[in-house]
């Protein structure tokens, strides 16, 4: 009997090493690729929130309010004259396992956009926030995420009073939410400390509103 | 040859996985509210049943029955990472839509069945066969449905616009309730299809009886 566990242990242990070598060579092909993948798509969507930006400086000494949201990557964004404002790729809880957006700044304090770079969600419900196609605002094709987009921190950022939630999705609108208001309280602390102002009042907002082509309903109801 | 196309065929109408015997329904109903979802998660699972049986049939005396499930487990879930691994590299569009389901198809009741039923018993063309068929009597059901739901409940097909603008979307059919609605269509539709098959073959069993007679 003792033999036989021993024998059945070491077989199993076998079989476990070969699919795990297995797994690490197909790892090793592919992650070259997959981190490729991840650095074009950050690449990207910086540029779509801040067209003019140049310069993509990363910074270190950005710390999330919220022991639960992780911040992967932070960036002061910069054009060739001015600062535009702060980029944050953040990682948070979501419906889903983890969901990872990418959050601008602008510096008048409002949200210049917001990408989502990861999100493990229910295809048809709460994957809808990276769909583009998907509007919570029919009539205006604004998209969930869309919706924060000029929007300024000072609102209360509740789903359901002043974000609107995706269908039947309530949890993962709320955890998004937390996800963008956490970058937003956190790059402006960062901004009031370090001075980061807009050099003309135009600048920055109405690079906001080119973001999205539609003024989302910035009071809510 | 005529032995392995009756294996294949079972598993598209006759022992359907999803229609008749009713597992993996819950990755089945899930990811058919958009017909591309549907096309993606019946071929990354046929991908994964098809390797894992293979596997499973070549090893199949190498196995100790004792600890075959384990060792199956391990098979299945190597297979499902590096199909989750390969689309994030190459398809990340495909990848991201499907979101939660590809590290799911390690505890899909098909593939767990299919090997434990057939893969541990039978021989590589038998088994090469059989998860062919499996796969595709998953993949058609798949498809059908996201077809149905995708294009009542969302006016569209593979996210193409059918329905004209003023078509109101019935979202019932996006939501889970909807996707059980359809599927006992499709369940009935199935048996209803079975039986005719069933009767034919039989009139003309009698028919052939008749003439040698």
């Amino acid at each position: 009997m003792k033999k036989d566990m021993t024998k059945l242990g070491l077989t199993l242990m076998l079989y476990a090493s070969l699919a795990c070598a297995s797994l690490a060579v197909v790892y090793a092909f592919t992650k070259e690729s997959i981190d490729k993948q991840s650095e074009l798509q950050l690449q990207a969507s910086l540029k779509e929130l801040f067209p003019e930006a140049t310069v993509f400086d990363p910074i270190q000494d950005l710390s999330s309010p919220d022991p639960n949201i992780k911040f992967e990557s932070a960036y002061e964004v910069k054009s060739d004259k001015a600062a535009l404002g702060l980029a944050v790729k953040a990682t948070g809880p979501s419906y889903g396992g983890n969901a990872t957006l990418l959050v601008g700044i602008g510096l008048n304090r409002s949200v210049a956009g917001v990408r989502v770079m990861a999100l493990n969600d229910t295809p048809g419900l709460g994957m809808n926030a990276s769909n583009p196609t998907y509007y919570v605002d029919k009539t205006k094709k604004v998209t969930f995420l869309g919706q924060f987009a000029g929007k300024f921190l000072t609102d209360p950022f509740e789903v359901k009073k002043d974000v609107v939630a995706i269908t039947a999705a309530t949890i993962s609108s709320r955890s998004l939410t937390n996800i963008i208001k956490a970058v937003g309280n956190a790059a402006v602390a960062y901004m009031d400390q370090k001075a980061v102002t807009a050099p003309t009042e135009s600048g920055p907002s109405a690079e906001a509103g080119a973001n999205t082509g539609a003024q989302p309903q910035a009071g809510g109801k | 040859m005529k032995k392995l196309y009756s294996i294949f065929k079972q598993g598209i109408i006759f022992e359907n996985p999803l229609l008749m015997l009713m597992i993996g329904l819950c990755s089945a109903i899930a990811v058919t509210s958009n017909v591309s979802n549907g096309i993606g998660m019946g071929l990354a699972m046929t991908f994964v049943l098809l390797f894992s049986e293979i596997i499973i049939s070549l090893f199949r005396k190498l196995i100790p029955s004792m600890i075959r499930i384990p060792i199956f487990i391990i098979v299945i879930a190597a297979f499902t990472t590096i199909v989750d691994l390969v689309m994030k590299a190459y398809f990340p569009d495909l990848s991201k839509s499907m979101g939660v389901f590809i590290p799911l198809i390690v505890v899909n009741c098909i593939i767990m069945g299919r090997v434990e039923a057939f893969a541990s018993k039978q021989n590589l063309p038998s088994v090469i066969a059989d998860a062919l068929g499996m796969g595709l009597g998953y993949t058609w059901v798949l498809i059908g449905l996201a077809a149905v739901r995708e294009l009542l409940g969302n006016g569209t097909l593979a996210g193409i616009q059918i329905m004209p603008a003023s078509y109101q979307p019935i979202l019932f059919f996006i939501l889970p309730p909807g996707g059980f609605f359809v599927f006992s269509l499709f369940i009935s539709f199935n048996l209803w299809l079975k039986k005719r098959m069933e009767v034919s073959a039989r009139n003309k069993e009698l028919a052939a009886k008749k003439e040698a007679a």
